[in-house]
């Protein structure tokens, strides 16, 4: 268990938004937070790397490699965010600082969690850029001359950057078109065969679960009304309200909800 | 059927008159400073030296403008004013810059009770209005340039505090900002190295402006004996100092009248032309 959420409540001053929710990730899996806007799975991703609002408090737990984070210095977190935990999201045309080069954010990046030697840096960025199927030379380039589709696989460079153990990316995939979304989690999953990190992934979007997630938990109003693994979910939804969300996600294959061929008797 | 080449404009038209006017300013600028210091480096006389039999002299190869009502050699205080008053406007100016910026940035980045706290004070100042601090000051402390300094810084680096704020606001709302926290960079680092690049140009804009108005304010306040007190070289002092004289040798009110409006205007062209090239607003999108 990489990650564990035990009875997590965010509150702002006169209402609690994510209400007594628990969580586990396990080493490596890939799991998938799904909910409606406005369910609470944003703030929840949030809280993990203590990256709430100040007007927001988050009470409980969250265990992660052993402690929990809720309690560590602004400091410790800094250190531990970007290289143990790192997080994607969905806007890659934003991703980079305007006036900075790529290679500065990645040298950047590397410089805060104590690479001290430049080559290594320099070395290291180019591999992560190659590593994603982008040509090392685009280290110089400034993020306006690249395009959206290289921003983006820059931007999961930067996330996969120091190997880090969680990968938690909120809505990844929702600012793009299907066949570009499909494009991102190929190479997440890739990466994660690659790097065995868990991951996090928070959608809306069930094409995307049903297709790479290993467990799946649905969340609504702030609660998590159903957790369990992606096939068990799909095909024999509990609650009424992942039913109606299932029902309401378009299919176009014959076969089972969750991938799975039906047998034909 | 071709298509025609589409021209499209990124800048204002406007633009071409303001960087006319950029040039003619920076080499005005220039001017004055060169003036100032070859006055400084080779002085023929010495601008406080009183020469009561030589007072009020019209223009000769000795005195290129005359002498004073004590006999001073009027171009050469003209010049080393020229020095006084864009020294001390400079001086106010990056002082109140030195105050404003981190105060904006702090409370813009922060938020919360931080920010809230931070706009209050700085309500506070806004409260005073700029002449009113300086008597005040110049009251409590003597009148002086050195006072009249504080007092503008005092009254001016709200502006800054505020400019630099509301861009921060909405500027640090942005994704860069919240990857450059994700990846574990520190506030000073994301506020140094992320957000202080992006309002260099507003503050920039906004500095440019406003040193028209120090240079403004200094002379006046010299003019009524607040900033710089005699025998020093300033331009507001020099006119005050001629004003008895007006009648009979209305030049000594015209030389430092005329160097205090070209300078003014130069900095006002400088900050017109820095507005066009830095206002996003202003540009056209393709």
């Amino acid at each position: 268990m990489i990650l564990s959420i035990e009875e997590l409540s965010i509150a702002g001053r006169d209402r609690t938004i994510v209400d007594n929710v628990s969580l586990a990730v396990r080493e490596g899996e890939f799991m998938a937070l799904v909910g409606q806007s406005g369910s609470g799975k944003s703030l929840l991703s949030q809280s993990i790397g203590q990256l709430l609002p100040p007007n927001l408090h988050a009470s409980g737990q969250v265990v992660f490699e052993g402690s929990n984070l809720l309690e560590r210095t602004p400091k410790e977190m800094r250190a531990l965010r970007g290289s143990r935990i790192s997080y994607i999201f969905q806007d890659y045309q934003g991703a980079f600082t305007p006036f900075r080069s790529i290679g500065g954010h990645f040298d950047e990046y590397q410089k805060v969690h104590g690479e001290k030697s430049a080559s290594v840096r320099k070395t290291k960025a180019a591999a992560a850029l190659e590593s994603v199927g982008l040509d090392a030379a685009l280290l110089r380039r400034y993020p306006f001359q690249l395009s959206g589709g290289q921003l983006q696989r820059a931007a999961i460079a930067t996330s996969l950057l120091l190997s880090p153990r969680l990968l938690i990316a909120d809505e990844a995939t929702t600012a793009l078109d299907s066949v570009s979304g499909h494009r991102v989690l190929e190479l997440l999953v890739a990466k994660q065969k690659e790097t065995g990190c868990a991951i996090l992934f928070i959608t809306h979007d069930w094409r995307h679960v049903r297709r790479y997630a290993n467990r799946l938990s649905v969340m609504k109003e702030g609660r998590i009304v159903e957790s369990g693994g992606k096939h068990r979910i799909l095909d024999h939804p509990q609650h009424e309200y992942t039913r109606q969300l299932i029902d309401a996600a378009p299919v176009l294959s014959r076969s089972l909800k969750s991938g799975l061929e039906e047998e034909t008797p | 059927m071709k298509s025609m080449p589409v021209r499209v404009r990124t800048r204002p038209s406007k633009s071409k008159k303001h960087s006319v006017q950029a040039i003619v300013a920076a080499l005005f600028a220039l001017l004055v400073i060169a003036a100032s210091v070859y006055t400084f480096l080779y002085l023929k006389h010495d601008p406080t030296l009183t020469d009561l039999r030589g007072r009020l002299l019209g223009a000769s190869m000795l005195h290129p403008l005359g002498t004073d009502h004590l006999g001073r050699d009027v171009l050469t205080r003209l010049l080393l004013g020229g020095g006084q008053t864009l020294g001390y406007s400079l001086l106010a100016l990056g002082a109140a810059l030195v105050i404003g910026i981190p105060f904006g940035l702090i409370a813009g980045y922060k938020r919360g009770w931080v920010d809230k706290l931070f706009m209050r004070i700085a309500d506070g100042f806004l409260a005073f209005p700029d002449t009113i601090v300086a008597i005040v000051l110049s009251g409590l402390l003597g009148a002086g340039i050195s006072n009249l300094v504080l007092a503008i810084v005092i009254v001016k680096w709200v502006s800054y505090a505020r400019l630099v704020r509301s861009t921060v606001l909405s500027e640090s709302q942005k994704d860069y900002i919240r990857i450059a926290r994700t990846n574990g960079l520190s506030d000073a680092r994301i506020m140094i190295k992320h957000l202080l690049p992006h309002i260099a140009g507003h503050v920039l804009v906004l500095a440019s402006l406003d040193l028209g108005k120090i240079i403004l304010l200094i002379s006046s306040l010299s003019y009524i004996g607040l900033g710089a007190q005699p025998p020093t070289p300033e331009w507001g002092a020099m006119l005050n100092d001629s004003r008895p004289y007006f009648q009979s040798r209305p030049e000594l009110m015209v030389y430092p009248g005329l160097a205090i409006v070209s300078v003014v205007l130069l900095a006002n062209m400088l900050g017109d032309y820095l507005r066009d090239r830095f206002d996003v607003k202003k540009e056209v999108q393709p």
